[in-house]
C-alpha cells in the first residue's frame, strides 16, 4: 500500500469522525444532564434524515439549509417529548431501566410511524455535489463529505460556545458534574433538563440530516448509528465532550482501517464488538486509562 | 400475591385453572380445528416459552436483555443441523438448548460485569454482532438461509404437542425457580444487588445460571420453530426484532410474575399473527405505544392491570355483602 492510499484512508477516517461526533454529542448531553440512555436517538436521526429529504424534494431547499432548519424544529420536538414523556419518570443519578425502556418504546413508535408514512423503500438525497470529488495531487476529497464535515464542525463549535459562554451552558455543565450541587447553587434542574433534552434531540435531527447526505436511508436508518453513537460516548467516558471527539476518531479509524484486515461483509460487526469490548474493558472511557491512578489516590 | 390472600387474580382464578387450560389444549385437536388454528396455537406456544424464559432473567433477576434472538437463532440453527444429520427430534432440541446455554455463558461472563442499562446495551451489541457473523457463515448457507431436508411426512399435530410440552415445561421451570432459594436470590439481586451480595448471594453466579436457564428454554423454542418452519435464515431468527419481541412480551404481560409472561406471549402471538400479514409495521407501533404506556402508568403490565380490576371487583362485592 502506498503512502497516498494510507493518507486517503486517514482523511476518510477523519471526515467520518466529524459526522460521528455530531451524531453522538446529543446523546452525551442527555446522558450527562439526566443520566438517560436515549435509545430514541435512532428514531430522531431517522426523522432528521426524512425532514431534510422532504424539504429537498418538495421545496427544493438545499440539504445544508435543511440541516440548519432541523435545529429549531427538533429542539422544540425534543422539549415536547421531555414535557410529555421523560419528565414523568423518576430521576436518578444512575441510568435506570425505566428510562431505557421508555425511550426504547419511543424509538419503536418513531421507527414504525416512519414505515407507515414513508414505506420501507430506501431513499437517498442526490444533489449535484453528491458525486463530486476534489482532487489534490493523488489525494481525493469527496466534496459532500467535506461539506458535511464542515457543517458538523460548525455545529460542534457553536455547542462548545453555548456550553462555555452562556448561563444555560454553565448550568448544563454543573448538572453533569453533580446534580444535587447544581440544585443547591440555584440551577433550575427541570428547566435545564428540558432545554438540554431539546438540544440533544436538535443535534440528533441535524446529524440525521447530515448522514442522509452520505448514505441512503429507510425508517430503519438509525439503529446501526445509535450503536455507533453509544460506542463513541462509552469510549469517551460517557459525559465528556472532548471524549466524544476522541471516541469518534477511534471508531472512525478502526472502521476505516479494518477494511485492510477484515472482509467487508464483517464490517458492521466491528462497531458492535467494539461496543461490548469498550463497555467491559473501559467502563470509564479511554480517559479512564490515565485517570485511574489519580482516582485511586 | 400470597400475602394478599384470596383477592386479586388469585381470588378469581382457582388453583386448578392452569390444569384445566392444559387439559383443554391437549384434547382440542380431537375436535378438528383447522390447520390455521393449530398453527396459531403452535406459534403462540413458542412465543409463550421464550417470554417465560426472558422473564427468568429479566423479570426475576432484573437483568434486561435485548439479545435473546442470539439464543433463539442458535437454537434454531442447531436443531436444523442436528435433524439434517439424522438426530431424533427430542435429542435435537436438547442439543439446541445446550448450545444456547453454552452461548449464554460466553456472553454472560464478560457482560454481567456490567450493571443494569449497560448490560442491556451490551446485549444489543452482542446480538447484532452475532447476526452479522451468522449472515456470513457459509456452512449454514449464510444470508440465503438453511433448509431442513424433509425425510418424514409432515404431521402438524406432532409439532403442536412438542410446542405445548415445551411451554408447559417453561411454566413449570418458572414456577419452580420462583419458589426456590435461587429464585429468591434473583429477586434480591433485582431489588438491590449490593445488598443481596452482602447477604451472601453470589450475584454473578446467580445471574449466569438464570441466563443459562433462560437461554436453554429460548434455544429449545428456536429449535421447535425451526423444525416446524423447515427453513430458517439469519435475518429471520437472529433479527433484532426477535430480540425486541422476546423482551416486549413479558414486560407487556407483567414482568416478574409467573402468568404475566404467559399472558404477554398469548397476546403477542395472537395480535402478531393477525396483524403481521396485513400491516407488517403496525404491530410494532402498537407494541411501542403499549411499552410507553406500561412504563409510565402500569409497570406490572397487563397482569397487574387485571389484578387491579379484580381487586376492585372483589372490594365492591365485599362492600355489597357487608351492606345488604
Amino acid at each position: 500500500m502506498s503512502a497516498a492510499d494510507l493518507l486517503n484512508l486517514l482523511i476518510a477516517a477523519l471526515l467520518l469522525a466529524g459526522v460521528y461526533a455530531a451524531m453522538s454529542v446529543g446523546m452525551t448531553i442527555i446522558y450527562g444532564v439526566m443520566k438517560i440512555v436515549n435509545l430514541a436517538h435512532a428514531g430522531f436521526l431517522m426523522l432528521g434524515a426524512y425532514f431534510v429529504y422532504e424539504l429537498y424534494t418538495h421545496l427544493g431547499i438545499d440539504p445544508l439549509l435543511g440541516v440548519l432548519f432541523a435545529f429549531p424544529v427538533f429542539f422544540f420536538l425534543g422539549m415536547a417529548v421531555h414535557r410529555i414523556l421523560v419528565r414523568r419518570i423518576p430521576t436518578s443519578d444512575q441510568p435506570t431501566l425505566t428510562s431505557l425502556l421508555l425511550l426504547f418504546g419511543l424509538w419503536l413508535v418513531l421507527q414504525n410511524l416512519g414505515y407507515v408514512v414513508w414505506g420501507n423503500s430506501d431513499r437517498a438525497i442526490l444533489t449535484p455535489r453528491t458525486l463530486d470529488v476534489l482532487q489534490v495531487g493523488r489525494i481525493s476529497f469527496p466534496t459532500v463529505r467535506l461539506v458535511v464535515f464542515g457543517a458538523a464542525l460548525v455545529a460542534l463549535a457553536s455547542l462548545e460556545f453555548v456550553l462555555h459562554k452562556t448561563w444555560f451552558g454553565r448550568a448544563v455543565r454543573a448538572l453533569m458534574q453533580n446534580n444535587d450541587a447544581g440544585r443547591i447553587v440555584g440551577v433550575n434542574v427541570d428547566r435545564t433538563a428540558r432545554v438540554a433534552f431539546g438540544v440533544g434531540i436538535a443535534f440528533a435531527g441535524a446529524a440525521g440530516g447530515l448522514l442522509a447526505m452520505l448514505y441512503s436511508f429507510s425508517p430503519d436508518f438509525g439503529g446501526p448509528f445509535l450503536l455507533r453513537a453509544f460506542v463513541i460516548i462509552v469510549l469517551g467516558g460517557l459525559e465528556s465532550f472532548a471524549g466524544v471527539a476522541i471516541g469518534s476518531l477511534i471508531l472512525a479509524l478502526v472502521e476505516t482501517f479494518s477494511i485492510l484486515v477484515l472482509p467487508a461483509n464483517y464490517q458492521p460487526a466491528i462497531a458492535f464488538s467494539l461496543l461490548v469490548v469498550a463497555l467491559v474493558v473501559l467502563p470509564r472511557g479511554v480517559a479512564g486509562l490515565w485517570n485511574k491512578r489519580h482516582d485511586c489516590a | 400475591m400470597k400475602a394478599a390472600g384470596k383477592s386479586g387474580v388469585s381470588g378469581f382464578a382457582p388453583a386448578a385453572m392452569p390444569y384445566l387450560l392444559l387439559a383443554v389444549l391437549i384434547v382440542l385437536p380431537f375436535f378438528g380445528p383447522g390447520p390455521n388454528t393449530v398453527r396459531l396455537l403452535f406459534v403462540t406456544f413458542v412465543w409463550v416459552t421464550v417470554s417465560i424464559a426472558w422473564n427468568i432473567l429479566g423479570g426475576f433477576g432484573g437483568q434486561v436483555s435485548f439479545g435473546f434472538a442470539v439464543f433463539y437463532g442458535l437454537g434454531a440453527y442447531t436443531a436444523a443441523l442436528a435433524v439434517n444429520s439424522g438426530l431424533h427430534t427430542v435429542l435435537a432440541l436438547l442439543l439446541a438448548a445446550g448450545v444456547a446455554a453454552l452461548a449464554s455463558l460466553a456472553i454472560g461472563l464478560p457482560t454481567f460485569r456490567l450493571r443494569g442499562p449497560y448490560f442491556a446495551i451490551a446485549t444489543i451489541g452482542v446480538s447484532e454482532a452475532v447476526r452479522v457473523v451468522m449472515t456470513n457463515v457459509s456452512m449454514t448457507g449464510g444470508a440465503s438461509g438453511y433448509r431442513i431436508l424433509e425425510t418424514r411426512p409432515f404431521h402438524q399435530l406432532d409439532h403442536f404437542y412438542i410446542a405445548l410440552g415445551l411451554a408447559v415445561l417453561a411454566v413449570a421451570a418458572s414456577a419452580g425457580i420462583r419458589r426456590s432459594s435461587f429464585g429468591l436470590a434473583l429477586i434480591a439481586i433485582r431489588e438491590n444487588e449490593d445488598a443481596a451480595s452482602d447477604l451472601g448471594v453470589n450475584a454473578f453466579r446467580a445471574k449466569l445460571l438464570a441466563h443459562a436457564c433462560a437461554a436453554a428454554l429460548t434455544g429449545a423454542a428456536g429449535g421447535v420453530y425451526a423444525q416446524y418452519a423447515a427453513f430458517i435464515h439469519p435475518q429471520g431468527v437472529f433479527a433484532f426484532s426477535i430480540g425486541v419481541a422476546i423482551l416486549l412480551m413479558p414486560i407487556i404481560g407483567g414482568v416478574g410474575t409467573i402468568w404475566g409472561p404467559v399472558i404477554g406471549g398469548v397476546v403477542y402471538g395472537l395480535i402478531h399473527e393477525e396483524l403481521v400479514a396485513s400491516f407488517p409495521q403496525l404491530h410494532l407501533l402498537i407494541y411501542g405505544s403499549l411499552l410507553i404506556l406500561i412504563v409510565l402508568f402500569e409497570p406490572a403490565g397487563l397482569f397487574g392491570l387485571l389484578d387491579r380490576w379484580f381487586r376492585v371487583l372483589a372490594g365492591a362485592r365485599r362492600i355489597r355483602a357487608a351492606n345488604p
